[in-house]
């Protein structure tokens, strides 16, 4: 007979208990690569292939600008300290653009996408922010930042966009995930950025857990399911995909804020990237865009939905 | 959220209907539109994730139902697959067995849908209203009460017991409900009584 003490049931240890980290921080070093890669699978049978395969192009060359960049400034202990005791994001927008490692992510990811093929719209937007001087594109920085694409130099935005998802991905990687706390709804905890999409995750100890996805800096942070990302209720949420579609990518709606934001379901389909998948389900906000709700997650490659 | 106003600027400005936007900017506006036109025929189709407590035992596992269609928006709505909720503190996303086949007690053809009865020498169950069924049971258990009810005991201490008729209540109950149902139960001194099913 067993003596007691011999064993010490936990009754929670039975099957796999998931327990999802609050943040899992970007690795930039495989987050373009793999954003390139994902694109590229899509465009083999998606209807919006030349504009997948230049995102792919894009995230390709965002992964080649890393490689001996110029380390960025990171926030110092003390900033660090300020942003943990007022409830700030650790990185600090307004204070990151004066920045050696920004104006060199800038100029090595321009010159890395003039070698893209592109239409001449694009390629006309990459000349003309190449020409503008370095306060020009600190000026369109902020203007990203702020989440306002002015209409008439769009292009030209995205592409800073497109640098300051490699500037602000290496700052996130650089900070403690344990040190992260919530700052509230719909912003990231890192650079407080809006979400871009959410995701439901298949991964070992966090099957089934929704992560929220950083439009910036591409941190990925745990949000209960069944609850508006963007104004935090619990009532009246609604589910909405394209008829026969497999379930993988849905429209979350909230009655309460009528927005709605895209959920990813990464455990159905296990090759889903959230920027990737973003854009090549554009079907689903074209279709969303003639019911009530506005499109709440913010990507500037699709910005106008 | 501000690109919403830099949309309605840009379609006004520029008249480009679909093709407004990032795509457009980037001279994707004509993929755009074909997309568009592509993708009008097909329908959105709503779907209902709601949370509940399973119903089987006293752990109250936290469950995810997803439901095809969406009873809020006046459509019939049809239970398609339950699921361990992930962020429910008691059981983390996991099930038991029983809590894992959820689906199927929903939607057994033996399950339970109305008040039925058995009455004695009959070798089946008949279809009654709730009206009758609570009739019944009331008029039941007072008759068994006035027969067996224990005042008091050998020694002439008052005690007020009922020790015939047993009370089983649901284990997926509130607070609020399980309170009630102790104070009524109690009250008619039942003794037999146990308020959540045991795992």
């Amino acid at each position: 007979m067993t003596r007691k003490g011999e064993v010490s049931p936990d009754p929670t240890a039975i099957g796999d208990v998931a327990a999802p980290p609050f943040v899992v921080l970007p690795d930039p070093m495989r987050l373009f690569a793999l954003r390139a890669a994902r694109l590229r699978a899509l465009a083999e049978t998606s209807a919006l292939a030349p504009y997948l395969r230049f995102l792919a192009d894009l995230a390709a060359a965002q992964n080649m600008t890393l490689d001996g960049l110029p380390e960025p400034t990171r926030p110092d202990a003390d900033a660090l300290a300020r942003a943990k005791k007022f409830e700030m994001p650790p990185l600090d927008r307004s204070r990151i653009l004066a920045d050696a490692a920004l104006a060199a992510t800038f100029d090595r990811l321009f010159a890395a996408a003039q070698k893209i093929e592109q239409p001449a719209a694009a390629a006309d937007a990459l000349a003309r922010v190449m020409q503008a001087g370095l306060a020009e594109q600190e000026a369109m920085a902020r203007a990203v930042l702020a989440d306002a694409l002015p209409v008439e130099a769009m292009a030209e935005h995205v592409y800073i966009a497109a640098a300051l998802q490699i500037h602000f991905a290496r700052l996130a990687a650089g900070l403690a995930a344990g040190s992260l706390v919530s700052l509230g709804d719909g912003t990231c905890p890192a650079c407080g950025g809006a979400p871009s999409a959410t995701m439901v995750v298949g991964w070992p100890g966090a099957h089934g857990a929704r992560f929220c996805t950083c439009s910036l800096c591409a941190t990925l942070w745990n949000v209960v399911r069944i609850k508006c990302v963007l104004c935090g209720s619990t009532k009246g949420i609604g589910y909405k995909e394209i008829e026969g579609g497999a379930g993988a990518i849905k429209a979350e709606t909230c009655d309460q804020c009528r927005g709605w934001v895209k959920i990813l379901h990464q455990h159905k389909d296990p090759g889903i990237d959230p920027f990737a998948d973003d854009v090549a389900s554009l079907g689903l906000d074209l279709l969303m865009r003639d019911g009530p709700y506005r499109r709440g997650g913010v990507n500037p490659f699709l910005a106008g939905y | 959220m501000n690109m919403d106003l830099s949309r309605r600027q840009f379609l006004g400005t520029a008249g480009a209907g679909l093709a407004g936007g990032a795509l457009g900017a980037f001279g994707f506006g004509e993929i755009e539109a074909a997309f568009a036109d592509s993708i009008r025929p097909f329908k959105l189709v709503n779907t209902t994730e709601t949370r509940n407590t399973c119903p089987y035992c006293s752990v109250a596992c936290g469950v995810i139902m997803y439901s095809k269609g969406d009873l809020k928006k006046g459509e019939p709505a049809e239970i398609i697959h339950i699921e361990g909720d992930v962020d429910h503190p008691t059981n983390r996303g996991t099930l038991c067995p029983k809590g894992a086949a959820l689906l199927d007690f929903v939607k057994a053809e033996t399950r339970l849908r109305y008040p039925m009865v058995r009455r004695p020498g009959s070798d089946k169950f008949e279809r009654i209203s709730w009206e009758q069924a609570l009739d019944r049971i009331a008029r039941l258990m007072k008759d068994d009460r006035d027969a067996n009810f224990i005042a008091a005991n050998a020694d002439g201490v008052t005690v007020n017991r009922w020790t015939t008729t047993g009370f089983l209540a649901a284990s997926a109950t509130t607070n609020e409900t399980a309170f009630a149902t102790y104070k009524v139960v109690r009250s008619a001194g039942m003794v037999v009584f146990d308020n959540q099913a045991r795992v």
